[in-house]
C-alpha cells in the first residue's frame, strides 16, 4: 500500500471523518490515527462538534405552498401576456428615445436597428415594477421632452441648415414606432380579452386596472410623440423659411 | 402512484401545474430548512421558500434536465439566500428562542425525551443556531448542505461553484470554528439543564 496521507492533511481528515475517501486511504488513516495524538484529537475534536450539530432542528411551520394563479398567467408566452404598464412605458420610451438621438445627434443618422420590436420583448422578461419606476420614467421622459424644447427654441447656428434627408428619417420613425405601437397594444387587448375567457380564475378587477394604466401610459406616449412631430414639422419650416 | 421528480418536472413543463404543485409539496420542506439555516429567520426563510418556487417555475422552460431537479432548486434558493444576505448588508441574526413554557415543552416533548432533554436540546439548538453566525456564508453553507442535506463534496462544490479541495477546507474551518465558539460558550448539554 503506498502511502498518500500526510499527518496533520486537513482536507484528508475531512474527507475522513465524512467517510468520503477511498477504502484504502480510510485504512491508512485510521492505521495513522493509532500512532498520532495530534490527529486523533482533532478527529475526536470535528466529531464532537459534528454531534452538537445535531441539536440544531428548526421548527418547519406548515408551508403549505401551492402555485398561486397569477403566477400560471406568468408563464404565458410574452406576447400573450398582459403587459405591465411600466413595460409599455418602458417601451414607449425606448423608441421614443430612438428618435430623438436621431433627431438631436447629427450624424447619427444611419442605421436604426429594429427598435420597437426587440425592446417589448425584453421588456416584461424582468418584473417588480413599481411607482417608483414609473415615476422615474416619467421624469425620463420629461427631462428629454424639455431637451428636445431648448433644441427646438434655440438650435444652434450649425445647426441651421437642416438635412432634409434627416428630419424625412425622423417622421419615417416615428410615424413607424406610433404605428407598431398601436399594433402591440391592439395586438395585446386582443388577446388579453381571450385569456380573460379562458381563465376564469383571473382576478377580473386587477386586470382591467392593469389595461387601464396600460391604456393610460401609451395614450401619454402618442400623445408626447405627436408633439414631438408638430415641434419637428416647425423646426423644418421655421429653417426653411431661413434659407 | 408515485411519480418521480424527473416525471413531474417533464408534464409540468407542459403546463402541468398539478404536477408542479407536487413538487412543491415534495421539496417545501428541505428548501425552507435550508434558507431557515443559512439566513436564520423564519419570515426570512418562508419568503426565499416561496420565491424559490416561483423562480423555479418561471425557469422551469430554460430546465433541461441537466442536473437533478432538487440540485437546481437548491442553487435557485441559496441564489435567493446570498442575495438576500448581500441585499441587508448585515450578517443573518439567528431567532434565540424566548423563554420556554412549560406547557409548550410537554406537547414538544418526544415520548422517549425527557423534559430535561428537551430543554438541552433546544438550549444546544439555540447554542449551534448561534455559533453559525460567526461562520463565513461559504463555510456555513457548505456544513449545513454537508450535516443537514447529506451532499457529497462533489454536490457541494457545483453547489458552491469551487473546487473539491475547497468544499472540505471550508467544512474543516467552519466544524473548527464551531467547536471554538461552542467550548468557548463552555455549556455542556448537562450544566444547561442544571441552570435551568
Ligand atoms: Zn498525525
Amino acid at each position: 500500500m503506498s502511502e498518500t496521507f500526510e499527518c496533520g492533511d486537513k482536507g484528508a481528515l475531512v474527507a475522513y471523518l465524512y467517510e468520503e475517501c477511498e477504502p484504502d486511504v480510510r485504512a491508512e488513516i485510521a492505521s495513522h490515527l493509532t500512532r498520532c495524538e495530534t490527529c486523533t484529537s482533532e478527529i475526536d475534536g470535528l466529531g464532537w462538534t459534528r454531534k452538537r450539530l445535531e441539536a440544531w432542528t428548526p421548527n418547519v411551520p406548515e408551508l403549505g405552498f401551492q402555485l398561486p394563479v397569477p403566477v400560471m398567467e406568468q408563464r404565458l408566452p410574452w406576447w400573450r401576456a398582459p403587459l405591465p404598464a411600466w413595460a409599455q412605458a418602458a417601451a414607449a420610451l425606448l423608441i421614443f428615445g430612438a428618435g430623438l438621438s436621431i433627431g438631436l445627434t447629427r450624424g447619427a443618422v444611419a442605421p436604426v436597428t429594429q427598435p420597437a420590436s426587440t425592446q417589448v420583448a425584453t421588456a416584461p422578461a424582468s418584473d417588480g415594477a413599481s411607482r417608483t419606476d414609473l415615476a422615474q420614467l416619467e421624469q425620463r421622459l420629461k427631462a428629454e421632452m424639455s431637451q428636445m424644447r431648448t433644441a427646438v427654441a434655440a438650435p444652434a447656428p450649425q445647426r441651421a441648415v437642416v438635412d432634409d434627408d434627416l428630419m424625412k428619417k425622423v417622421e419615417e420613425l416615428v410615424t413607424q414606432s406610433e404605428e407598431r405601437q398601436r399594433r402591440e397594444f391592439t395586438l395585446r387587448s386582443v388577446e388579453l380579452a381571450r385569456d380573460i375567457e379562458a381563465q376564469r380564475r383571473i382576478d377580473l378587477a386587477s386586470v382591467r386596472e392593469t389595461v387601464g394604466q396600460f391604456q393610460g401610459v401609451t395614450g401619454t406616449e402618442i400623445r408626447q410623440q405627436r408633439e414631438a412631430i408638430d415641434r419637428i414639422n416647425n423646426f423644418i419650416r421655421v429653417s426653411q423659411q431661413g434659407r | 402512484m408515485t411519480r418521480t421528480d424527473e416525471e413531474l418536472v417533464a408534464r409540468s413543463r407542459s403546463g402541468d401545474v398539478d404536477s408542479f404543485n407536487q413538487l412543491i409539496v415534495r421539496w417545501e420542506r428541505p428548501i425552507y430548512a435550508l434558507a431557515y439555516r443559512v439566513l436564520g429567520r423564519e419570515e426570512d426563510a418562508r419568503d426565499v421558500c416561496q420565491d424559490t418556487f416561483l423562480r423555479a417555475y418561471r425557469a422551469l422552460p430554460g430546465f433541461k434536465g441537466q442536473a437533478k431537479f432538487s440540485s437546481w432548486l437548491y442553487r435557485i434558493a441559496l441564489n435567493l439566500c446570498r442575495d438576500w444576505i448581500r441585499r441587508q448588508q448585515r450578517a443573518p441574526v439567528s431567532q434565540m428562542p424566548e423563554d420556554i413554557d412549560p406547557a409548550e415543552l410537554l406537547a414538544a416533548t418526544e415520548p422517549t425525551e425527557s423534559i430535561e432533554d428537551l430543554v438541552a436540546r433546544r438550549e444546544m439548538s439555540a447554542l449551534v443556531a448561534d455559533a453559525m453566525q460567526s461562520l463565513t456564508e461559504e463555510q456555513r453553507t457548505a456544513i449545513i448542505l454537508k450535516e443537514y442535506h447529506g451532499m457529497t463534496f462533489q454536490e457541494i462544490a457545483d453547489m458552491q461553484g469551487c473546487p473539491l479541495s475547497t468544499v472540505k477546507t471550508r467544512l474543516y474551518q467552519g466544524l473548527s470554528q464551531l467547536r471554538r465558539q461552542l467550548e468557548r460558550r463552555g455549556h455542556g448539554i448537562h450544566e444547561l439543564v442544571r441552570r435551568t
